[in-house]
């Protein structure tokens, strides 16, 4: 009995719902299994990226050096609904993971 | 094509908080006296246009009211003239009101408008999750 190879992971496309930052990384189709993992990383860059960008302007924020405190808190928001995305995207990464981990024969 | 809630309602927050700016600077000199012989204080007025692609609104230049003034028979003033005349701007108190009104409204339906897009996108991550 032969069995069929599994496929590997496809890589995710980036949810753009974040415009005007470059994610890094391309995903292109897994040929090797490593582009969900690229995708992975080129995310938290970009989550990475989001939160200095939202420490730099929350320290002008409360150094007076900011014409427009809603610019920090915008940052804020947009690093925290990043955040939650990441952690979302990462736990049912581990969540398919732990699955594969309890199949049995 | 993909929108961008939170960076357009910054947009527009940054927009009005401009417009507050020059009501708040139209009100301030509202009552400058100044010499007939010399303009008077002229009223900012902000310029909005929208912006390309969906990318919001952006304040496309200040514009400035007429200099030409109201003229006051204020013989005592030092800055009268021979007539006994001196120049105020010409702000109307109400239409300036009316305008910060307006600003304050918009700014605060923006700043709701990210409220929002947050709780959107929250609801969106967690749907699957239980």
């Amino acid at each position: 009995m032969t069995v069929a190879p599994i496929a590997p992971v496809q890589g995710v496309l980036p949810t753009s719902y974040v415009t005007g930052v470059d994610t890094g990384a391309a995903p292109v189709a897994g040929t090797d299994g490593s582009a969900f993992a690229t995708s992975l990383t080129g995310a938290v860059d970009n989550l990475q990226q989001l939160q200095s960008t939202s420490n730099q302007l929350a320290v002008s924020a409360v150094t007076g050096n900011l014409d427009d405190i809603h610019n920090a808190t915008l940052a804020a928001t947009r690093a925290q609904v990043t955040l939650e995305l990441m952690a979302t995207v990462r736990n049912k990464g581990v969540d398919a993971f732990n699955e594969i981990m309890r199949m049995q024969a | 094509m993909t929108f961008d809630m939170i960076g357009i309602a910054g947009s527009a927050l940054t927009v009005h908080r401009k417009w507050l700016d020059a009501v708040s600077d139209n009100l301030a000199n509202m009552n400058n006296a100044s010499a007939t012989s010399g303009p008077a204080f002229q009223a900012r007025y902000v310029e909005a246009a929208e912006g390309s692609e969906g990318s919001g609104i952006y304040v496309k230049s200040t514009q400035l009211g007429s200099a030409e003034g109201r003229i006051v028979y204020q013989p005592d003033h030092p800055l009268a003239d021979a007539n006994g005349n001196v120049k105020y701007p010409e702000i109307d108190m109400a239409e300036q009101m009316g305008a910060l009104i307006i600003a304050q409204r918009g700014y605060q339906a923006n700043a709701q408008v990210v409220d929002r897009a947050r709780e959107t996108y929250m609801a969106a991550l967690e749907i699957g999750r239980s």
